[in-house]
């Protein structure tokens, strides 16, 4: 729609005039680490923050999230909690990944729930400034994005370029005064950036191509690795829990006191925790750690990209961090699966 | 539907769980409406010998109380393990550690002979009687009470989780304790605490007993990856785990 540039100050006042109209959620210091959270001044907001610690898919899809009330004797009402808000400062890869599961969540039977936390919220996407320590984006084509977003930010010297891409986007720029418009070498600073960003993003280095990945995961069903890897598996889920493309639920339900109704809540789950894939009869189809490790590597790799075109992993790094382990790291195992076939 | 009978009793233990059922304060008219609560010590005079649910406190260290509990057992059409102690023998299993004459005479002095006093290998409730539930932690989480006696209510099998206390800790955006240098047994403990420890800044406990299949050899492994040794795990585990520390010893 249109790109504008602002200084330090104007986009201060322009954040916080957004939060004396709305709920406005951004990156912010948390201890020693950065996570998104409600925002109550300008001022608390992180664009430089390297990684969060969860990824903003929490707001689309809560840890826990109420779907209907019941009653016992059949009846029941859906629940919608969607939370109108401004989500400021996602990431490229981040917003990827939001992308990913808009189109998940779309497919086969639409999801109402999420559908409707994801029109409830307007998302203002920021280029990385500070690389994370574990970043491989760049390996990934995630480092720089060019939609999904409703406004993406990028710092170029002490300016802010503001492009405007959506209605949601226009809206929230409204009433705020005039932005002047970025001219043609602010453009190609933003373009030299994006490049340099390719770079930076980049710590761990992934070897085969991305999108030789299926075919290449389809010949290693039975490498050895994933045996080698599963010895020091705790089957915690940090890996699938600050993921931000891993959508797998549990659904559950709970009795109110009078036991006579209740509601029934989806929880986050991942496959890579002991009973996920206990189904009726109590069989589980993916008992050992070994297979439950594999297909981790294979829904991002192999399954995702099939299903609908692009890799399940955004290059984000956030499980290579979390795992205390020290084996979830994807280049790690896609670089040792692919030895000797390039 | 008749209200089901539920007596509540304790063995060794602090009665700290079932102080948090008294802590339920406002929800407590509401355990009482759907159950009849027909004997607990703590909160009541009464006592009675029929009922259809027992919850039990505590765990099994003297010869006597191993009758008791099989009374108890033969009585209740269900039985609920409450709490640590009775879960997997909490703290109270540090004393098969030690010499049990010399434990005795340690903590009881001129009196360690009085007939009362005899003491036994401490033992969880399972390891005596068979136990149809258990509501793990030291002490029991009050929101996960409720969900198991609503359960109960109704007929149903309530579901305590076998994944660990990470998936909580992760669930609260909480930084990991071993990026802080400690040894947490949050990858191997059970969860449904809500990672309380990790929340509010300390390692987990592991009050809650381990996981379904820990991967303690991965443990081992992993404290090398963060300047630590096998017996700085060893220790941690001690504390709720007496059994397990030593089976992987």
């Amino acid at each position: 729609m249109s790109i504008k540039k602002l200084d330090q100050a104007a986009l201060d006042r322009w954040v916080d005039g957004l939060i004396e109209r709305k709920k406005v959620v951004g990156a912010a210091q948390r201890g020693d680490h950065f996570s998104f959270g409600e925002l109550t001044s300008a001022s608390e907001l992180r664009l430089d923050y390297d990684m969060s610690i969860l990824p903003p898919k929490k707001y689309f899809l809560p840890p826990t999230e109420d779907l209907i009330s019941f009653r016992r004797d059949g009846g029941f009402e859906s629940i919608f909690e969607e939370d109108p808000m401004v989500l400021l400062g996602v990431h490229p890869y981040d917003m990827f990944a939001i992308s990913q599961l808009d189109t998940l969540f779309s497919e086969d039977n639409d999801d109402i729930h999420y559908r409707k936390r994801r029109e409830a919220i307007t998302i203002v996407a920021s280029d990385v400034q500070t690389a994370s320590e574990d970043v491989f984006a760049g390996c990934m084509g995630t480092a720089t994005i060019d939609h999904g977003f409703d406004i993406l930010l990028t710092k170029i010297g002490d300016q802010y370029l503001v492009d405007i891409r959506t209605e949601k986007g226009q809206a929230i720029t409204m009433g705020f005064g005039e932005m002047p418009d970025a001219t043609d070498d602010d453009l190609d600073q933003r373009e030299r950036l994006w490049a340099e960003n390719q770079k930076v993003l980049r710590k761990h280095e992934l070897r085969p191509a991305v999108g030789y990945l299926p075919k290449l995961l389809g010949e290693s069903y039975d490498h050895p690795i994933w045996e080698e890897k599963a010895e020091l598996c705790f089957s915690c889920g940090s890996c699938n829990l600050v993921c931000p493309t891993c959508y797998c639920f549990d659904v559950q339900d709970e009795l109110n006191w009078d036991v006579t109704s209740g509601h029934r809540y989806r929880i986050w789950d991942g496959c890579m925790l002991a009973n996920f894939a206990i189904v009726a009869g109590d069989h589980n189809f993916r008992a050992a750690k070994s297979e439950r490790f594999r297909h981790r590597y294979f829904r991002k790799g192999k399954y995702i990209p099939e299903k609908i075109g692009q890799t399940g992993c955004v290059g984000c790094g956030r499980c290579v961090s979390a795992c205390v382990a020290k084996i979830a790291n994807p280049v790690e195992i896609y670089n040792r699966i692919a030895e000797g076939k390039e | 539907m008749s209200k089901p009978r539920v007596a509540i009793f304790d063995f060794a233990c602090c009665e700290g769980c079932q102080l948090q059922i008294v802590n339920m304060e406002e929800e407590i008219l509401d355990l009482i409406n759907l159950v009849d609560v027909v004997e607990w010590r703590e909160a009541m005079s009464e006592q009675n010998t029929e009922y259809d649910i027992a919850l039990v406190e505590g765990s099994i260290t003297r010869p006597e109380d191993e009758e008791r509990i099989k009374e108890i057992r033969g009585r209740a059409k269900i039985l609920v393990a409450l709490g640590a102690c009775a879960v997997i023998g909490g703290v109270n299993k540090l004393k098969n550690r030690f010499d049990l004459e010399d434990v005795r005479r340690y903590v009881y002095h001129d009196d360690a002979d009085m007939p009362h006093l005899q003491t036994a290998q401490t033992k969880a409730l399972h390891e005596v009687v068979d136990v149809d539930y258990k509501i793990p932690g030291c002490p029991i989480d009050r929101k996960e009470f409720s969900y198991v006696v609503k359960c109960l209510a109704v007929g149903k099998k309530p579901e305590i989780p076998s994944y660990s206390v990470c998936v909580e800790c992760k669930m609260k955006e909480n930084v990991c304790r071993f990026e802080y240098n400690e040894v947490c047994l949050g990858p191997i403990t059970r969860a449904g605490c809500g990672a309380r420890c990790p929340s509010n800044g300390f390692w987990c406990f592991g009050c809650r007993g381990l996981v379904d299949d820990p991967n303690v050899n991965a443990a081992k492994d992993v404290m090398e990856k963060y300047g630590k040794t096998i017996d700085d795990l060893k220790h941690r585990l001690a504390l709720f785990n007496t059994d397990e520390e030593r089976a992987h010893a």
